[in-house]
């Protein structure tokens, strides 16, 4: 396997060796010192900060955040689907082996078809002038495969979706519903046989009742054929479903990266508890005690010094302001960049042992 | 304080029903909805989209689109609003009502300053003078927790994030000192955090003013805790209307039972199967008799395809829901109430 | 409504969705044409242009037409209840009807061919201005608005110099004209696709440049595009009358409207009715064509509505 570079500037000490770890030599797709900035009205924005991750094969890894978090950009970067006006993108690309930068025209459209995207509104991601099962074969048109065979993969594809050929025939976009759309993508993304698809906010626009559809199919085309997922959402109990490993954004950063078990039920940053504890739970026996704190300006294009997040961080402290802090081995497995991170269970969940 | 006046419901709604003519036929919109909110109280109206949520209180404030035809009685503190002329229905509407909307990039007017923005409202209907305005202004910016209120009231919508717009049409509601506040998605777009924040506010500020409030919300995680009573709405009905508790714990509509076992949550482990609803969203041209959750519903019979089951109320009175085979809560009272309404 | 509550009549987006399924289940497979609103004047505008390309394009054969250049009746009479005098006949005894319905069918000609000439360079410069922004955008963009600031007549004036008068150059010279205004909106309607989902999703599906420009892009410019053509056709019908008016058009004896209302100056004291017929060819046409424009932009409106 390849030389990974050695980009990130590693703390020192025993969290050297740990932090290699959670970025592994087999895996599907490695990300390294991933950056995107921008330029917008002569400041320089910057979307994305030294991200680095990986994904291995048939795992699904979840992306949260907020809003100003990066992970748009992120999925858009991986596909080389960001404008090529007025934006930088550094870092390090490597897809099975092959580093994405350096390909030809022709080999970058070949590996087009095994990293694939489904967006968050899905009626407006199909052109509304032009037919469903065009729609859908059109990858499979474009890589120039022969009609006959076209016809039979789209029908393969609209399948395992739950559709067939005959409901989309003739129709165009606006005469389905968004459930049906979303099948719909994901058959158009299905077509061309990927190996990982970037799910970017697939769900959030849907109903609950149409959510629980189209998750489940995910999972189940997700196990059939064995794919990679990174699945993009703002919405931690999704995240929680349907991914194996969860990195929680912050301002462009990681902040923390691990198993979902760790990241639900031992989150270390700060962030990640105050995320969690956000999240309204339909729960009968539930009572908030609201706390009216006032709010604050936030500037997207200077980000405070050392971490980023300790303006809002109830355990901030000095260092924090002086020190950006690094990736580190937490006690469960992941990886946190906090200078005073947690180590209790976070309250209310029940951990493996409880439950 | 008069014990009486302060039992009269701010809000009363007897079958309210809507419909608007369209291409395809009529088509209705809500059908013979009726609850009440005692003062200081809060309720959550839910449901998914279509069910009718947002023309609820779109109605009920009056704003309704174009060519919306109502029928039912709307009572607000005691005073039938059809009494009352237009012009007399809209005071009387702006200063008891306040209303929160869901998209605050484009609740407010982007030419026009945020203080001026909040101080129409009082101007118009407290009769305030300039002065009086611009310092209530600001006592209310500064109270939703806007910092440096004073400076911001001269500032222009696009200098703020949508936290602190949504904070800012919160302030435009209350300037009036309303009764009743009606929160219409009002976290929907915005950040998981920063919902927190504005719904602990709604909150914080619901209790200070001794207000009544409405929060409408397709997320049933958001009136959970947050809300004394819940309204669940489908296709237009009442499914099921009773103290939030009660209703999350026992269920008693197939329906509400369906939507909550539908949601992922975060202490189930990764790639849980979830609980799916079959079928599609009723169709409102065409509704079918009976209940509009049967052709859905994996308890259906056929009494539910036949008719439109009638409200049952629970042994306390409290809890109403319109099934002709609820969930079981193992409670005899529940039982014996139920037996009695389906002979 | 209270005057102070802003109003938001715009259903959420989840319910719009539900809604449309309702509306859309009573839909047929393909989309229905949907004819003018009704009004009156609309379904005039219609009718006056299909009857005038129709009898301009096949004016030999209406029966009983004379030619435009037969010389049939007295000199300068005014119109009458006949199919040769409708319009009366000029000067030298020809019938001004004929003569307007030859005229049309040259203007027709000149200005179908100018019009055909903008939109396919126009929406070319557009697009690529759209589409690669940068140094293409700031080339079209200077172009387009240094023909905007340029007097139309002048410009023509300089090429007629050049090219000399004749049909061709006519074409040639009203073609560069709207090259600007097709290109500025072609330019527009690719800027505001270039971010959208589904030029995203081509991309990744490998679409080359070309393919999301002429598949995916393209037919999204087609509405406005449409919409657009009659009013500036009607502009170039109005251009083109000046010029002929100013004798810069094709030469006499060819009959054209501008030539004609010309030719009547020197009598308008004495028989004013010899320009009638020529005006109201030319006040029809432009009125027909901006309420076809109207309707095909309303009809635009409401598809991207229907979204």
């Amino acid at each position: 396997m390849n030389d990974e570079p050695s980009g990130q500037a590693i703390d020192a000490g025993a969290a050297t060796h740990a932090f290699d770890t959670f970025l592994r030599d087999d895996a599907l797709l490695k990300v390294r010192d991933l950056s995107v900035r921008y330029r917008r009205g002569g400041k320089i924005f910057v979307a994305v900060d030294g991200v680095s991750f990986d994904v291995a094969p048939g795992e699904t890894l979840g992306l949260v955040g907020e809003s100003g978090s990066g992970k748009t950009t992120i999925g858009r970067a991986l596909l080389k689907l960001l404008p090529k006006a007025d934006t930088r993108v550094d870092g390090h690309v490597e897809y099975d082996g092959l580093n994405v930068a350096d390909l030809s025209a022709s080999d970058l459209r070949a590996i087009r078809s095994k990293l694939q995207m489904i967006f968050q509104d899905p009626i407006s991601s199909f052109n509304p002038r032009r037919k469903v099962q065009d729609i859908v074969g059109e990858g499979l048109e474009i890589q120039g495969i022969r009609k006959a065979e076209r016809l039979e993969r789209v029908d393969r594809a609209l399948n395992d979706v739950g559709m067939s050929r005959t409901m989309v025939e003739g129709r165009r976009p606006h005469q389905f519903s968004g459930g049906q759309c979303q099948r719909i993508a994901i058959a158009r993304a299905l077509a061309v046989g990927p190996e990982l698809i970037v799910c970017d906010e697939p769900v959030a626009s849907l109903d609950v009742s149409v959510q629980a559809h189209v998750i489940n199919l995910l999972q189940d085309i997700r196990q059939k054929r064995n794919l990679a997922l990174i699945f993009i959402s703002h919405d931690l109990a999704v995240v929680r479903n349907v991914s194996d490993r969860v990195a929680v954004l912050y301002m462009g950063k990681i902040v923390e990266i691990g198993t979902g078990d760790a990241i639900y039920q031992r989150p270390a940053h700060p962030y990640t508890r105050m995320l969690l504890e956000a999240v309204p739970v339909p729960d009968a026996s539930r009572k908030i005690v609201p706390s009216a704190t006032p709010t604050q300006a936030l500037s997207r294009s200077a980000p405070p010094s050392g971490c980023r997040f300790r303006r809002r961080c109830p355990r901030a402290q000095a260092v924090c302001a002086a020190q950006e802090p690094k990736l580190a081995a937490m006690p469960y497995g992941q990886f946190a960049a906090c200078h005073f991170p947690h180590d209790e269970p976070a309250p209310g969940m029940k951990t493996a042992e409880q439950a | 304080m008069n014990e009486a006046a302060n039992t009269t419901p701010v809000l009363d709604c007897h079958e309210l029903s809507c419909h608007f003519r369209s291409p395809f036929g009529p088509i209705r919109v809500l059908h013979d909805v009726s609850f009440s909110i005692p003062p200081r109280t809060t309720l959550g109206i839910v449901g998914e989209s279509g069910a009718g949520k947002s023309m609820l209180v779109k109605t009920i404030m009056g704003i309704a689109p174009e060519g919306m035809k109502t029928s039912g009685r709307i009572l607000a503190d005691g005073i039938d609003l059809s009494t009352l002329n237009e012009a007399k229905r809209r005071a009387f509407l702006g200063r008891k009502f306040g209303m929160v909307f869901q998209n605050p990039m484009t609740s407010l007017n982007p030419f026009v300053r945020v203080g001026r923005q909040i101080e129409e409202a009082s101007r118009f209907h407290l009769r305030l003078g300039k002065a009086q305005a611009k310092a209530l202004a600001i006592e209310l910016l500064a109270s939703v927790g806007i910092p440096d209120a004073a400076e911001c009231y001269g500032h222009y919508p696009h200098q703020f994030s949508g936290g602190m717009k949504q904070r800012i049409m919160i302030a435009t509601a209350l300037a009036c000192q309303p009764d009743l506040l009606i929160a219409d998605e009002a976290t929907t777009a915005l950040d998981v955090t920063v919902q927190k924040e504005i719904l602990d506010l709604l909150q914080v500020i619901q209790q200070q003013r001794q207000m009544s409030m409405i929060l409408v919300t397709h997320n049933l995680g958001i009136v959970a805790g947050r809300t004394d009573d819940i309204l669940v709405l489908y296709g237009g009905h009442v499914v099921e209307y009773g103290p939030t508790n009660t209703v999350f714990s026992h269920p008693r509509h197939r329906y509400t039972e369906a939507l909550l076992s539908a949601m992922p949550r975060m202490d189930q482990p990764a790639h849980t199967k979830l609980h799916t609803i079959p079928g599609r969203p009723p169709d409102l041209a065409n509704p079918a008799p009976g209940c509009p959750f049967a052709p859905r519903c994996p308890a259906a019979e056929a009494c539910c395809h036949a008719s439109m089951p009638p409200m049952t109320t629970s042994a306390d009175g409290k809890h109403r829901f319109a099934c002709y085979v609820p969930v079981q809560t193992g409670d005899a009272a529940d039982t014996a109430v139920e037996r009695r309404a389906l002979s | 409504m209270s005057r102070l509550q802003p109003t938001q009549t715009d259903l959420v987006p989840g319910e719009a969705v539900a809604l449309s399924e309702t509306l859309n289940a009573a839909m047929p497979k393909t989309a229905r044409f949907r004819m003018p609103s009704g009004h009156p004047m609309e379904w005039f505008a219609f009718v006056f242009l299909a009857v005038l390309i129709v009898s301009s394009v096949f004016v030999e054969f209406i029966p009983g037409l004379v030619r435009a250049s037969f010389p049939y009746g007295d000199f300068s009479q005014g119109p009458e209840w006949s199919l040769n005098g409708l319009f009366g006949t000029d000067a030298l005894g020809r019938s001004i009807l004929s003569r307007v319905l030859y005229g049309a069918r040259t203007t027709l000609a000149i200005v179908s061919v100018a019009t055909l000439i903008s939109l396919v360079i126009g929406m070319i410069l557009g697009m690529l201005a759209g589409f690669y922004r940068g140094p293409v955008e700031r080339i079209v963009d200077l172009y387009a608005n240094s023909m905007a600031s340029l007097p139309p007549i002048l410009v023509i004036l300089a090429l007629i110099s050049v090219t000399g008068n004749s049909v061709f150059t006519m074409m040639l010279a009203l073609g560069l004209l709207d090259i600007g205004t097709y290109a500025r909106i072609a330019k527009g309607g690719v800027i505001a696709q270039n971010d959208r989902d589904y030029v995203l999703a081509a991309r990744a599906m490998g679409a080359s440049d070309m393919r999301l420009l002429l598949r995916e892009i393209l037919p999204n410019l087609v509405p406005a595009l449409t919409a657009i053509v009659p009013p500036l056709m009607a502009g170039l019908i109005i251009t083109e009358g000046s010029l002929s008016f100013l004798g810069y058009g094709i030469p006499a004896p060819a009959p054209s409207w501008g030539g004609m209302i010309a030719s009547s100056t020197d009598l308008l004291s004495r028989f004013p009715l010899l320009i009638f017929g020529p005006i109201v060819a030319i006040v029809l046409t432009v009125y027909s064509l901006n309420t076809v424009g109207d309707c095909l932009a309303r009809r635009m409106n409401h598809r991207g509505r229907e979204l």
